[in-house]
């Protein structure tokens, strides 16, 4: 059981993972554009327990390291997405009237996004990172906010679908 | 029963973040499998990046075209009277002549410079919320191109070579908030360093206090030792604004690159530098405008008309 459902939610991520870098990124959005697996996974941490956030957060935050277009240290995005997810499961779990409403777990998601291209910026900054201008970071976050708004409502249903589809939890959103 | 899970997920919680720091350290100490992993990545994606290149280069030249819609009006109505399977035969044959034009003009600077080059078509670009400004080349070590490499497009300096594989290469560009390159102005020679800013303009920062600069000067690549990471000469960009802070040791401008990197279809690597300096050779020449003639017409009042109009 727990290998059929990690086993699913490894190819789903992977698969969005591909489609990030091989369809999504290639398209110039302005201010920033979105990432469709950020999207996903703080979807996923969203619908999850804490220990599973956790978990997909990790696996999630290595396949973000290894991505080629990533400057920073391995482990970086895995630290800030286990963090996140993390925070996220243990903040919503259990609270139905916050879970169970599409428009609450679209503005937790859309926080999330922000706080945590914000953390990856600033722990980068501390990781020795090269750090871009100040308007420019700001852009970005503010325009990735605006997307992630969005494009989350666009990409709820379906991951609400897959999420049901590897863990039988039975949400519905 | 309740507290047992919570214990669980803590510890959980605890071991993925020591994972994550234990992965950092062995990243920050430069243990090699892990260079290999992220190489490993590239490997994998470059086949489905150029699936995406190619489904999506009608989509980018379209959206293109409508971001454009001031310039390309006429060009547009002309495209709505025609039939869609012309108008996507146009679409492709519009991207082979940009990319032909960019490919002549990288030839012309590189044959002028005396560079021995490499072409490549971009395949993809990184994504910018990774605060990075990268580019997916498709040649890499089996066409001889190396890490530190110069990349040039027929505009300018694109940026250096970061990662190479076997069939592709991973182009830091100039807009990188991580690039510096030493720069001259053309002309005076003075010296400086630009800082990429993320975006398409750049930080000068000159060297000596005594020297000044002006709106409009030329910058060109100062070159490095063995010609790697930058081979000299190469145009760089122009200064658009100067800071005169009051108290400021040297002087700093801000300057505009000459490549566009939004539209970069066709890059080069150069591969090997000319044996001599080009020195200022490849210095952009400024557009001249066209003169517009004037029309003056003389007009002679006839002798037979009287002034009762009679």
């Amino acid at each position: 059981m727990l290998l059929r459902r990690f086993g699913l939610t490894g190819t789903i991520f992977t698969f969005f993972f591909i489609i990030q870098e091989a369809v999504v990124s290639q398209l110039n959005f302005p201010a920033g554009g979105f990432s469709i697996f950020l999207i996903l996974t703080l979807l996923w941490a969203a619908l999850s327990t804490p220990e599973v956030a956790a978990a997909v957060g990790f696996g999630a935050g290595i396949l973000l390291d290894l991505s080629p277009s990533t400057s920073g240290p391995l482990g970086h995005w895995t630290l800030i997405l286990v963090l996140m997810s993390y925070a996220i499961a243990f903040f919503s779990y259990g609270d139905e009237n916050l879970r169970g409403n599409p428009l609450s777990v679209i503005l937790i998601v859309t926080l999330a996004q922000v706080i945590v291209l914000v953390s990856y910026l600033i722990t980068g900054f501390l990781l020795g990172n090269s750090a871009t201008s100040f308007a420019q970071s700001a852009i970005t976050i503010v325009g990735s906010g605006f997307w992630t708004l969005v494009v989350t409502p666009l990409m709820l249903p379906s991951v609400a679908w897959l999420h049901d589809l590897a863990f039988d939890s039975r949400m519905r959103i | 029963m309740r507290n047992g899970g919570e214990n669980r997920g803590r510890l959980l919680l605890v071991i993925l973040i020591v994972s994550s720091l234990f992965l950092i350290t062995l990243d920050l100490r430069g243990v090699n499998v892990l260079d290999g992993l992220r190489s490993g990545t590239q490997t994998v994606l470059s086949p489905f990046q150029r699936a995406g290149n190619v489904v999506l280069t009608p989509v980018k030249n379209f959206v293109n075209d409508i971001t454009n819609l001031g310039r390309t009006r006429n060009q547009i109505e002309d495209l709505r009277k025609q039939n869609q399977k012309l108008r996507e035969q146009l679409i492709l044959r519009k991207n082979q002549d940009g990319e032909i034009e960019q490919l002549k003009s990288i030839l012309d600077l590189a044959g002028t410079a005396g560079f021995k080059i490499v072409s490549a078509k971009v395949i993809a670009q990184g994504s910018s919320l990774a605060f990075t400004r990268t580019i997916t080349i498709d040649a890499g070590s089996r066409n001889g191109i190396k890490k530190n490499m110069t990349v040039i497009s027929g505009d300018g300096l694109v940026g250096v070579v970061k990662e190479v594989l076997a069939n592709s290469a991973i182009v830091m560009l100039a807009t990188d908030p991580a690039f510096k390159v030493g720069v001259r102005i053309a002309g005076s020679q003075q010296i400086g360093i630009l800082a990429g800013l993320g975006s398409i303009t750049a930080n000068l920062q000159l060297l000596d206090n005594q020297t000044t600069i002006k709106v409009g000067d030329i910058l060109l690549a100062r070159g490095s030792v063995n010609a790697q990471p930058f081979v000299p000469g190469v145009p760089v960009g122009r200064v658009t604004s100067v800071s005169n802070a009051a108290g400021a040791v040297t002087q700093s401008a801000t300057v505009k690159y000459f490549a566009n990197f939004g539209s970069l279809g066709v890059v080069s690597v150069v591969v090997r530098a000319p044996k001599t300096d080009p020195r200022d050779a490849l210095t952009p020449i400024k557009p001249v405008p066209t003169p517009i003639p004037t029309v003056t017409v003389f007009v002679t009042p006839s002798p037979s008309a009287s002034p009762s109009g009679n």
